[in-house]
């Protein structure tokens, strides 16, 4: 075997291993889309504000999750903004928000469809945006899970 | 005394040199690699797609992810039917269409990588959104790695006319004496990077269009020239090297015009080729203002004032100067004058093409670019500037005295240079708009 078929041998078997990897990644728990830095508003919540959209990751095994949501700004003509939320591409509720500066923790239980993955992909769809310098769309707190079988 | 021990270190060094030449860009990489990891796992790290490079990447999610090319479905999944204010992306007024200000060369060249990750996205369940954690390193990466296409392609043509030691030096110069590196690996969504590689290909198959005309050349020329201009639709006037490439005389100038008059047929399948690459632009613009030309940058109220260029401003002063973030570069000014052979015969075009392409960044109204680290603009027409960087070194070469000291003040322009793109990584540089006070006071400081 020439030394080139080699290198083609170990890159083609790297590739592969590292495909099988990129299937269910362990660090996929940590990974948010469309979410900001971590602050503390004066009383000492932590939050992340999303834009539009945002994604998290929840493990397989938690059978609920409590999402606390916050608008700030309310929907156009006063109207309350509502998150709608997804797990793994399918829907699983609408939250709405009433009052924009109130923290709203909602309870949501998660499907408990089988998957192979260790984590489950959760979208958030905020339906107004308030738009400056950046876009922001709802205070997102830490997120509370429930892994009681 | 001088010349035995240089001697001496020439034959030591002989072998070193003609390894560090061929293995330049892996070299590159590798070191391009190691900073982008070290940058963009740093807990304070902004994402990659990000300011212009926002603007730039935007349309590649929009073809792929959302289907739609006037960049409504984006805005509504993302901003509730908005764009952010830095993105400058307004609707234009009449049509009320989005108005990208930036072009859609960037996004044409990124799509390649951008399919890779939006493939791996599926298979790892991040979310399809089109700035998730894969599209956010594929767009970065793709800048890379045309930067890195750029430096292979410019060391090609380097290592045709001149010796190892010099490819060597130059491309080493090019690559850290300048921001080049910085816009390659911190920026690298942005178009700097892209147009870099294209011009060293146009460069590169310029040269051998006139030298061994194939059709392949002839296609790859007409199709590097239109993507010269859908990246940065500014430097079309690089395209000025295609017919004006080794007329080195005003002499020479009736019998140009007669060789391409011979090559009329491949001269016409070039323009059909850039043309077409051009198109999809033009009917973007057409689309959303109703014209055919238009000044993207008009929502700003930015645009040009050729009669009162910035020319101090963008080449010596400390806010921007090409010349004072990128002294090395003063080497490739002095190569103007002593370049020799090859070098000589491509130096009028060149110096032409330098001369406008100074005059058309200079009295852009924001001269300075935006934010950013030495001045951006001139980053794409580097790999021209290169040439005569190499003629220079070529023509120190051939003055064993001048060797040690031309060295030093290469190496010592070089280090500068990438101490103060780190100082501007680790934030110690203001981003725009620097005095001579503020340089003086954060010379070499690192906090």
């Amino acid at each position: 075997m020439t030394r080139k078929r080699v290198v083609a041998c170990i890159a083609c078997a790297l590739l592969a291993w590292a495909i099988a990897y990129l299937r269910d990644p362990p660090w996929a728990g940590s990974l948010t889309s469309g979410m900001g830095r971590w602050e503390e508003d004066p009383p000492g919540t932590r939050f992340r504000w999303t834009t539009g959209r945002a994604s998290f990751f929840v493990p397989r095994d938690a059978t609920a999750m409590t999402l606390p949501l916050r608008a700030v700004f309310p929907g156009p003509d006063g109207r309350p903004v509502t998150v709608s939320v997804s797990v793994d591409d399918r829907w699983l509720a609408d939250i709405e928000l009433q009052r924009p500066d109130e923290w709203v923790r909602a309870s949501l239980p998660l499907p408990r469809r089988a998957t192979s993955r260790h984590f489950r992909r959760v979208d958030l769809h905020v339906s107004r945006t308030a738009v400056g310098p950046f876009i922001l769309g709802v205070m997102t707190g830490e997120i509370g899970l429930d892994r009681s079988p | 005394m001088t010349r035995v021990v240089l001697n001496r270190l020439h034959v030591n060094l002989t072998p070193v040199i003609r390894w560090g030449a061929r293995h330049v860009v892996a070299i590159v990489g590798v070191c391009a690699l190691a900073g982008y990891c070290w940058l963009f796992t740093r807990p304070s790290a902004d994402e990659p797609i990000r300011s212009d490079g926002y603007n730039y990447y935007l349309y590649a999610p929009s073809w792929l992810i959302y289907h739609d090319p006037t960049l409504e479905a984006l805005a509504q999944d993302w901003n509730g039917g908005a764009y952010p204010a830095f993105s400058g992306i307004v609707r234009w007024p009449g049509t009320n269409r989005w108005m990208n200000r930036l072009p859609i060369g960037v996004a044409v060249l990124m799509l390649p990588f951008v399919i890779v990750a939006d493939l791996l996205t599926r298979w790892s369940n991040l979310p399809r959104d089109g700035f998730s954690l894969y599209y956010q390193h594929a767009a970065a990466l793709a800048g890379l790695a045309y930067f890195l296409a750029g430096v292979a392609v410019l060391r090609r043509t380097l290592s045709r006319y001149f010796s190892p030691a010099v490819t060597l030096w130059t491309l080493v110069a090019i690559t850290w004496g300048t921001n080049l590196f910085h816009y390659a690996v911190y920026d690298g969504t942005f178009s700097h990077a892209f147009s870099f590689a294209l011009v060293c290909a146009l460069v590169e198959l310029t040269d051998l269009w006139w030298a061994h005309p194939r059709r392949w050349h002839t296609a790859a020329l007409g199709l590097v020239a239109g993507l010269i201009v859908l990246t940065r639709h500014t430097n079309g006037l690089l395209l000025l090297l295609i017919p004006g490439w080794r007329v080195s005389a005003w002499s020479h100038v009736r019998r140009r015009m007669r060789e391409l008059w011979e090559r009329r047929r491949a001269v016409l399948a070039m323009t059909a080729i850039a043309a077409a690459v051009v198109a999809p632009q033009i009917a973007l613009y057409k689309w959303v203002t109703d014209r055919w030309m238009v000044n993207s940058y008009a929502a700003q109220g930015l645009g040009f004032t050729f009669l009162s260029p910035h020319l101090f401003g963008a080449l010596f002063s400390t806010q921007r100067g090409l010349f004072f973030w990128s002294p090395v570069l003063l080497f490739a000014v002095a190569g103007m004058v002593v370049a020799r052979d090859w070098a000589r015969q491509v130096l009028a075009p060149s110096a032409l093409v330098f001369t406008l392409n100074v005059w058309v960044i200079a009295s852009w109204t924001e001269w300075q670019y935006g934010a950013g680290y030495g001045h951006r603009a001139f980053i794409d027409s580097l790999g021209l500037l290169a040439v005569f960087l190499a003629a220079f070194f070529a023509w120190t070469a051939e003055h064993p005295r001048l060797v040690p000291y031309i060295a030093g003040v290469a190496t010592l322009a070089t280090l500068l240079s990438v101490v103060q793109m780190i100082q501007y990584w680790l934030r110690v540089w203001p981003v725009r708009d620097t005095t001579w006070e503020q340089y003086r006071s954060l010379f070499l400081t690192f906090r």
